[in-house]
């Protein structure tokens, strides 16, 4: 980190928290703390719901993906405008209508106050699992590559999203937000443009292109249906809008967003935009990442990006096998350039008998070269390292911080925590929510004047801001339990989602029903993950569906 | 002006929620099927891409 990094990120933090203080100043009610009163233009919601949705992980973790694995993830958010729709059309009138401050409110109008106590719990487990994770896992990454301490940044991340949040309340939250999303969108094209002019200069941006499409990284869509692939255009359409129904119609850290639109239809545009900008963003992020793969085509990778587990398998007692391993990583790497600059040549050429040969050689090069990594993963956990090594979070901050010019690091980082601080801000903002509406208000105090419950709802928010920055002091002590407490989002998701479906669609259906339903669907979700092989994001569409089928046939049976 | 109750705090902000039409193209359905319609297109252009650069 050079001076005017320093610079970049301190500027750009200081300016964003600054900005979101000063048009968040005045919220000196409870509506106004957690509503912004309701006077929240489309455009600060659509930007605040983007931010958001985007964590650090997004940045750091579809970029290496790309790099690994290709573009087809791009296909996770196929289905969220499908999905935006149907909420513009269904749950946006209907959450403004009630006059709730929580999307949980509403199922006690609509139900009882059972079921309204079991999906909000439901929510405050799930969030505050995944607070600490959110907060962690930049943190660990600037570590590996930086060498700062877990501790500081993390306590320096928590504790400016939730000064920033319990002075301010939502309309901070989300005016921060936008700026965040500004600064996003600028260290993204600037690493874009810098991976494409870092280039040779005798490779084109066509060339770059052509050399990621021949590795398979360009893969963005796949037709065919398979039932364990994570990754496909059915289960991102299907899969993906499930998930997406759930966040964005059932997670009040998203219902909050745009429950502080000044009508229906500065709401309904939000989403609506989200829907529109929100594909093409993630395609953008994943060609980065395709394109920092063709980068190092040119400039040699380290074998591994984690440099921790790298630093294991290098270490005197391990010589003798890591040193055949990194001469066969040094000739595989040789032989890709090699292949990949006559695969270039043979494509100007325009002779297609030379272009399929040179074809053939950079893929079998390319393949050498990932058996290579493979074996180092294998070696990794041969010196006593972590098992499985899956390196993808470290390969785009290795390429920012080895090889982009002095300020643009800065700029990167500056997405990286501006990222984690609108996530945790959004997060503790609506677990505060939560805590203070649907369980203080609910069920300890139903009567107390506005200051009082303002207090409670900054309290809960300092509350949920250190059990975030204490939490996130410990999950690395948790190993590969890191990767499991994320996938709990989406073992919650499917039931949550069938209780608001419920409610929405099925007016015959009762409390009884819904509040059986939802546990019936919990049932099946942890049962299917355990004694299946079925890919997670099918996991929301089952357990919607066992809770609907489950809620129905109660209702049914309680009549007859 | 007296503290209000917590439930008028709380709950009602005293406004209605007419359905006020999109700033563009007349109605929400219209804006709908945008959105779809853009979603159909970008599906078209990526495998498009894909194909076009498929090893």
């Amino acid at each position: 980190m050079r001076l005017a990094d320093w610079l970049v990120l301190c500027g750009s933090l200081a300016f964003v928290v600054l900005y979101g203080l000063w048009r968040g100043r005045g919220s000196n009610s409870v509506n106004k703390y957690l509503l912004a009163g309701k006077t929240m233009p489309w455009h600060a919601m659509a930007l605040s719901i983007m931010a958001t949705q985007a964590s650090a992980v997004t940045f750091i973790s579809t970029t290496g993906q790309s790099y690994v694995d290709g573009m087809r993830f791009v296909q996770f958010y196929f289905g969220l405008p499908l999905a935006m729709v149907i909420l513009c059309a269904t749950a946006v009138p209907i959450f403004h209508r009630a006059n709730v401050y929580t999307a949980y409110e509403y199922l006690e109008q609509r139900f009882d106050a059972r079921t309204r106590a079991l999906v909000s719990a439901i929510f405050l487990i799930q969030r505050g699992l995944a607070l600490g994770i959110t907060l962690y896992a930049p943190a660990v990454v600037l570590t590996v590559l930086l060498g700062w301490p877990e501790r500081v940044t993390t306590l320096i991340m928590g504790a400016v999203a939730v000064m920033y949040t319990t002075l301010g309340g939502v309309k901070t939250v989300a005016w921060s937000d936008f700026q965040q999303m500004m600064v996003m969108t600028a260290g993204l094209v600037a690493a874009l443009i810098a991976a494409v002019l870092l280039l040779p200069s005798g490779v084109s941006f066509h060339d770059a292109v052509s050399l990621a499409g021949a590795a398979g990284r360009l893969n963005a869509v796949t037709l065919k249906l398979d039932w364990n692939d994570r990754y496909n255009l059915w289960s991102g359409l299907i899969g993906g809008m499930f998930l997406a129904l759930s966040y964005f119609g059932c997670d009040q850290s998203q219902v909050q967003r745009y429950l502080t639109g000044k009508s229906i239809a500065q709401s309904r545009l939000s989403l609506l935009f989200n829907g529109i900008a929100k594909v093409p963003m993630q395609f953008f992020i994943l060609f980065i990442g395709a394109m920092v793969f063709v980068f190092y085509i040119y400039e040699k990778p380290p074998m591994l990006f984690e440099r921790t587990e790298l630093a294991r398998i290098q270490q005197p007692s391990m010589q003798a096998e890591y040193r055949p391993l990194e001469q066969r990583y040094d000739a595989a790497f040789e032989s890709r350039k090699a292949a990949a600059d006559r695969l270039i040549q043979a494509r100007r050429s325009g002779d297609s008998r030379l272009r399929q040969e040179g074809l053939e050689e950079y893929r079998s090069a390319q393949q050498d070269l990932d058996a290579t990594r493979r074996q180092s993963v294998n070696l990794v956990e041969k010196a006593g390292g972590a098992k499985g090594l899956v390196d993808t979070n470290y390969i785009f901050l290795t390429f920012v911080t080895r090889h982009l010019p002095a300020g643009l690091v800065g700029l990167v980082l500056a997405v990286i925590f501006g990222a984690t601080m609108a996530s945790i801000s959004a997060e503790v903002n609506s677990l505060a929510t939560v805590s203070m509406v649907d369980i203080y208000k609910r069920h300890f105090r139903k009567l107390a004047p506005d200051h009082h419950y303002l207090n409670v709802s900054r309290a809960a928010t300092v509350f949920w801001g250190c059990y975030a920055v204490i939490t996130a002091q410990y999950v690395g002590r948790l190993g590969s339990l890191v990767e499991a407490v994320n996938l709990l989002g989406s073992f919650f998701y499917g039931g949550m989602l069938g209780v608001f479906v419920l409610a929405f669609y099925f007016k015959r259906v009762r409390a009884r029903g819904a509040f059986y339903g939802v546990l019936a669907g919990e049932a099946v979700i942890f049962a299917t993950y355990f004694l299946t092989k079925i890919a997670y994001l099918w996991l929301n569409v089952i357990g919607c569906l066992v809770v609907v089928a489950t809620g129905v046939l109660i209702t049914r049976l309680g009549r007859q | 002006m007296a503290e209000q109750l917590p439930e008028q705090a709380i709950k009602s902000d005293g406004r209605e929620y007419p359905e006020d039409p999109p700033p563009l193209l007349g109605t929400w359905r219209r804006m709908y099927f945008v959105v779809i319609g853009w979603l159909t297109f970008l599906i078209v252009v990526f495998y498009l891409f894909a194909r076009r650069f498929a090893p």
